[in-house]
């Protein structure tokens, strides 16, 4: 679904990734994990489009996708749900989830679209009326996550779905990425403590420094102690 | 005493749906571009030209003088398609560079405008003579009011509660409302911004077309009056705060209210009580009466 080979991004001067590659596969769930700074976010969002990287490839569904515009990427079907959540301020959570509906028409009717978004994360239901200041943090990720479900997307990033969460929203913001995992889209998520790694993550790649340090099954990881000193000590 | 009154009100009010729709094509445009757009007073003027050479041509053409205000709006209209024109053109290429690389390059369009206008129409002013009393008059507490300027104040009223339906009611107006707010994440849900950016200038500039093409009937194009409706419109955006479609209409009606009462009383203070105004609301809210709220 997603091949990424051999990035290498710049920004400014700083070299942030040295030829990082990872792929995730059809319905398949993957995790980025690293400790802040790493270089999880940038790429995530070179594969989103907004970091034009220095060499390297990234495909999507067999396309090339590095040198395309963020939109583009967007209507080819990768769902975002960056770190800061993106929640639009001026509008209310419903039209939140409704303006995936209308940014990317086509596919499943949007009344579909938008039912599921609450299926998956039901309390957001409550606040449909709000808008973003009046939510918490948890909230602010559930939305987040459910307007990239409702673009209808192949394929989701989601980049650190619980920094900064209070323990109590931990577990709804959980069951939603759990309830995600079945619906069948490929997933990245980047995640910097491995206790929130979702169980259903049947492999994942840790990053150290702008490099891949470690790619393979979630529990081989746990077994390598040099891996779980760089991401284990969090929790 | 009340037709005086009522004189200055209707004058006032008349002046401030102009301002209003320039500012409303100011506030759109930096809502969402995050550009001051200082040309929005040329686009004014040349809405103003063009209204007067489509009036003209209409007159020739034997159309009942009744129905002059349908061309000019049209032509005022019209004449926005050249925001798509600067738009892709010229700021484009700024998006990404300084806010004082973007005012001066809005502010060489401003020169660029008033010579072509002087090339294009003369540098004498040009009116639609009569035809400002066409619609003639209606007696209000003893005074007469031009009917002219009533249709103006509607037309500018229903053109403020359709933006703001449009903004509220649409997706095309979601879609403006989260881009002003967020762009990139707007752009992780597959809108365009660069033709999103056509679309807004381009209705920014209409709006400023418009309202040089509606003005003109009451008064006379000439090719400087851009850059004195620039200082006006950036009294009304201080005022209602920056990228506030509320904030337009309020700081409009301030400032045309404000103006028409000091022409009348004491005309040296015309500006210079705009201006204290502007530094009271700087001072005491710093940004604007509806400032802070992104629509």
């Amino acid at each position: 679904m997603l091949t990424v080979d051999a990035l290498d991004v710049f920004i400014q001067a700083s070299h942030i990734l040295r030829s990082v590659s990872l792929d995730v596969g059809p319905r398949e769930v993957v995790c980025l994990v690293g400790r802040n700074g790493a270089g999880k976010t940038t790429t995530l969002r070179t594969i989103m489009g907004y970091l034009r990287p220095h060499a390297g490839r990234v495909e999507f569904r067999g396309q090339p996708i590095h040198g395309r515009r963020t939109h583009e990427i967007a209507q080819l079907g990768v769902g975002w749900a960056p770190e800061d959540s993106g929640i639009f301020a001026d509008l209310t959570v419903a039209e939140n989830i409704e303006i995936a509906t209308w940014t990317r028409s086509g596919g499943r009717p949007a009344a579909e679209r938008i039912a599921l978004a609450y299926r998956v994360f039901p309390m957001l239901r409550r606040y449909a009326a709000r808008k973003g200041p009046e939510l918490s943090g948890g909230e602010r990720k559930m939305l987040s996550i459910a307007r990239a479900l409702a673009l209808d997307p192949e394929m989701l990033l989601l980049d650190e779905p619980f920094e900064g969460l209070s323990p109590a929203i931990i577990p709804a913001v959980s069951a939603g990425i759990a309830a995600i995992t079945e619906l069948g889209h490929s997933i990245l998520i980047a995640e910097s403590n491995i206790h929130h790694v979702p169980e259903s993550t049947r492999r994942l790649y840790v990053i150290e420094r702008g490099t891949i340090v470690f790619a393979g099954a979630a529990q081989d990881a746990w077994r390598d102690p040099s891996l779980t000193r760089i991401i284990g000590s969090a929790a | 005493m009340t037709a005086h009154v009522v004189n200055l009100v209707v004058s006032g009010v008349f002046h401030a749906s102009i301002l209003f729709l320039v500012s409303a094509g100011l506030q759109v445009v930096f809502g969402v571009q995050k550009i001051f757009n200082l040309a929005c007073g040329s686009f004014y003027a040349l809405g103003a030209y063009v209204g007067v050479s489509a009036v003209a041509w209409y007159a020739e053409a034997g159309g009942p003088p009744a129905l002059f205000i349908l061309p000019l709006a049209i032509a005022g209209v019209a004449a926005g398609a050249l925001g798509v024109v600067v738009e892709r053109g010229l700021l484009r290429f700024v998006y990404d560079r300084d806010e004082t690389f973007q005012l001066l390059l809005t502010f060489a369009v401003v020169l660029m405008m008033e010579d072509a206008i002087r090339m294009t129409w003369g540098t004498s002013p040009r009116s639609t003579a009569g035809l400002y009393l066409t619609y003639g008059g209606v007696h209000v507490l003893g005074t007469t009011v031009p009917v002219y300027n009533l249709i103006v104040i509607g037309a500018s009223l229903a053109i403020a509660v359709l933006i703001g339906w449009l903004l509220t009611h649409t997706a095309f107006g979601c879609i403006i409302r989260a881009s002003a707010d967020n762009r990139e994440m707007a752009e992780a849900l597959g809108v365009d911004m660069r033709r999103l950016y056509a679309k807004v200038f381009t209705l920014g500039t209409a709006l400023g077309t418009l309202g040089g093409a509606l003005v003109i009937p009451a008064t006379a194009a000439m090719s400087e009056m851009g850059i004195e409706l620039i200082v006006e419109a950036f009294a009304v955006v201080v005022i209602g705060g920056l990228g506030s479609m509320r904030g337009a209409f309020v700081g409009a009606l301030i400032v045309g209210v404000l103006r028409s009462i000091a022409i009348s009383v004491y005309p040296e203070l015309e500006m210079l009580l705009i201006y204290l105004i502007v530094i009271a609301v700087l001072v005491l809210r710093p940004r604007g009466l509806f400032g802070g709220a992104p629509a």
